[in-house]
């Protein structure tokens, strides 16, 4: 009786159709999703401005229970994909897409300022604080060219300073990374060479030093090896406690990097940003208080929002993305969680092209 | 379905499979999901070769044979002036530089020769260790130890290589940059006449990260050892106690009859180094951590290099570019086909060319 039962059960499981399977499948389901928002966003892409965007989603959600936002932190250029293939409503991205990568959106992408931040040099030199750097000198390090810390072009900066008879290690980002992007843009700025034999991008072929994965690959490089340098992000350094170099910007002032030296980089840029192109780069501005290796992180959508289903889902993206640029709303968390908010000047902008957004050609609001 | 009604052809007994009304019996259906299962396994490699081999095709398609022949890896493009054939920079009109692209280059020598680099300073390491822990285990060990070694060496090849990628980061690797690698340079520079072009080529110069091929190598070793020890020790326990009593009897020392031993058993242990060599050709989080992660060709072992399975450890996650992707893709292949070729020579080597039966 026992065994007939098993038999039934068994060529039950292997025969059942799909069918059966899909209606468990589906009861299971239902059980899963009780709590149901009404609108549900996705977002992916750029890890850096990640802690920032939690906790936007976290405070827009407690104003808005009706709405639902995920992002997903995956790295800039997987949410470059993500919104290509459709399957986010809005990505996240550090580096501005290039010419392919806005063809591939069918040239509809519009880039919107979402936060600013640097990219420091963090060093490991016992006994040295407050090391001061040029950009040429950064470059000249990183290209092989400076390899002791005792160099006449160092040593001249940091008068004073014990500076040891030792090799320099440079530390990089091995995978692709809006900080390598921008670091690479500034140093191509500052040395001609640099420009030629590395260039400019996510990930370039670096000559000499070390690679790890991430942030925290270059900064446990950097803390493990005497005499070595790197670059990281402000956020990253500032939580973890890294200390990191002093950079000469374009007004000749040795600056240290920080939300409001960051900030006032991103403010001598509105001028240069036109509404059909937010994206601009902002290393290297002038200013005296110009921190010169900084850059915007963008939140990118389509300019017409057609790709998500409904209109009332389009709404909600489009308030909540004027939510986080308007200075009462996103910008004035930013401060808080060392992130550098937008400059007035950026934020109108911003703001216009978030109201720029269509729906099916319609206006969205 | 009709060749399954009968009687299958493992030759159990087929029930009557009208019984009831039920369209198979137990045996039919357990035949059917085996048959499946191995099905499964098999279209699994097939389709992991077929979607490799189609995802390469851009970068064969793009570079050839030069794609294992240079070592040059740069993801991204450049910007250079334009200089004529005579290597002269081109101006236009305006006395402007003329300024040209050059596109992203894929070479997987570098990587490849990391790979063979680094394997082999593994190899140079645990193939020795191992085959005097074996010959221990087998010949010298007291019964007592014999079971808490195999034990603890079984256990080694268990524990899981992310750990002896953190042991590597915090133990080996400041070991190497603050003590062995200035020892190895200081005795370097004193080798009469060469001895400051020794420490040069060495990399004496720049800084010293510990991270680089001797410590990819050494940590390589250190993880393969258990694998070649237990391998090696189950091929040299196989060797018959005849063959053993007889170099003795014949008078030879321990030591001879040791060698005996060795040379009856080599093909298997052999196969035993194949085994480690494929593990250490395809490690990837231990040897991304302390090999330093830079794409060159460095003859000097205390410089920074980096493996394919590196490689993709570090880029794959966000590839710049589609023919980035495929040329990443295509050094995924050539690791599988590496792989698949060691480990096929091993098992023929250990196993031997019958087939295996179930017991």
């Amino acid at each position: 009786m026992f065994r007939t039962l098993k038999k039934w059960i068994l060529s039950l499981a292997l025969m059942g159709s799909s069918t059966s399977v899909r209606t468990l499948t589906a009861l299971m389901l239902c059980g899963a999703t009780v709590a149901v928002a009404d609108v549900r966003l996705q977002g992916a892409g750029a890890t850096f401005p990640n802690p920032l965007y939690q906790k936007w989603v976290t405070v827009y959600q407690a104003e808005h229970p009706e709405v639902k936002i995920d992002y997903q932190s995956i790295g800039s250029g997987g949410g470059v994909k993500a919104i290509t293939d459709k399957t986010v409503d809005f990505a996240g991205s550090d580096a501005p897409l290039n010419k392919k990568q806005i063809e591939a959106l069918g040239g509809k992408a519009v880039h919107i300022p979402a936060t600013a931040g640097a990219v420091v040099l963090a060093y490991n030199l016992p006994g040295v604080s407050d090391l001061k750097l040029t950009g040429e000198v950064i470059a000249d390090i990183y290209a092989g060219k400076i390899t002791k810390w005792n160099d006449a072009k160092i040593a001249g900066l940091n008068a004073g300073a014990a500076l040891p008879d030792i090799g320099i290690t440079p530390a990089y980002r091995t995978d692709g990374s809006g900080t390598s992007y921008v670091f690479t843009n500034y140093l191509g700025t500052q040395s001609e060479s640099f420009k030629e034999t590395v260039g400019q991008g996510s990930q370039v072929k670096w000559p000499v030093g070390t690679g790890g994965k991430g942030n925290d690959g270059v900064a446990a490089a950097v803390s493990s090896t005497p005499g070595s340098i790197g670059y990281v992000e402000l956020n990253y350094a500032t939580a973890n406690k890294i200390s990191f170099a002093l950079v000469q910007n374009k007004a000749g002032k040795f600056i240290k990097a920080s939300p409001e030296t960051v900030s006032a980089a991103g403010a001598g840029a509105a001028e240069g940003m036109k509404p059909e192109k937010l994206a601009v780069g902002i290393w290297n501005q002038a200013g005296d208080d110009a921190y010169p290796i900084s850059a915007f992180t963008y939140l990118i959508v389509y300019n017409d929002l057609s790709n998500i289903k409904d209109a009332n889902k389009a709404g909600a993206l489009a308030k909540f993305l004027a939510w986080a640029v308007s200075p009462d709303g996103g910008q004035k968390l930013s401060m808080s969680m060392d992130y550098a908010p937008l400059a007035p000047a950026v934020a109108d902008k911003a703001l216009a092209a978030v109201h720029a957004l269509t729906y099916n050609g319609q206006s969205v609001k | 379905m009709s060749q399954l009604s009968a009687t299958d052809s493992a030759g159990f007994p087929s029930l009557t499979a009208t019984k009831r009304g039920f369209p198979f019996t137990g045996d039919q259906l357990l035949a059917l999901a085996a048959r499946g299962a191995g099905a499964v396994v098999l279209l699994m490699l097939l389709s992991l070769l077929t979607v490799l081999i189609h995802a390469t095709w851009p970068a064969i398609k793009t570079y050839g044979t030069q794609f294992v022949t240079t070592s040059e890896w740069r993801p991204n493009e450049l910007q250079v002036p334009k200089r004529n054939d005579a290597g002269k920079i081109v101006f236009d009109e305006d006395g402007e530089m003329v300024q040209t692209t050059l596109p992203a280059k894929f070479g997987a020598l570098a990587v490849i020769w990391g790979t063979a680099v680094s394997s082999v300073i593994a190899l140079v390491i645990a193939v020795p260790l191992a085959l005097g822990a074996a010959l221990f285990l087998i010949r010298i060990a007291p019964g007592k130890l014999r079971g808490p070694v195999s034990f603890l060496i079984e256990f080694l090849a268990a524990v899981p290589s992310i750990a002896y990628g953190i042991w590597g980061l915090f133990v080996l690797v400041p070991l190497l940059q603050k003590y062995i690698e200035p020892s190895i340079l200081s005795i370097a520079s004193h080798v009469p006449v060469v001895g400051e072009r020794f420490h040069h080529f060495l990399g004496g110069d720049t800084g010293l990260s510990g991270r680089d091929m001797l410590c990819g190598g050494l940590l390589l070793g250190i993880m393969i050892l258990p694998i070649i020890t237990a391998v090696s020790r189950d091929v040299l326990a196989a060797v018959p106690v005849q063959q053993i009593e007889g170099t003795l009897a014949l008078g030879a020392t321990w030591w001879q009859s040791a060698r005996q031993m060795l040379g009856y058993a080599k093909a298997g242990l052999f196969g035993a180094v194949m085994l480690g060599l494929a593990r250490a050709a395809g490690e990837t989080m231990a040897v991304t951590m302390v090999i330093g992660n830079n794409n060159q060709i460095a003859l000097s072992p205390l410089k920074p290099a980096q493996t394919m399975s590196s490689l993709l450890a570090n880029e794959f996650g966000n590839p710049e570019s589609d023919l980035h992707r495929s040329a990443l893709i295509a050094v995924a292949l050539i690791l599988l086909v590496m792989s698949l070729s060691f480990n096929v020579v091993a098992r023929y080597l250990v196993i031997g060319r019958g087939p295996r039966r179930a017991s």
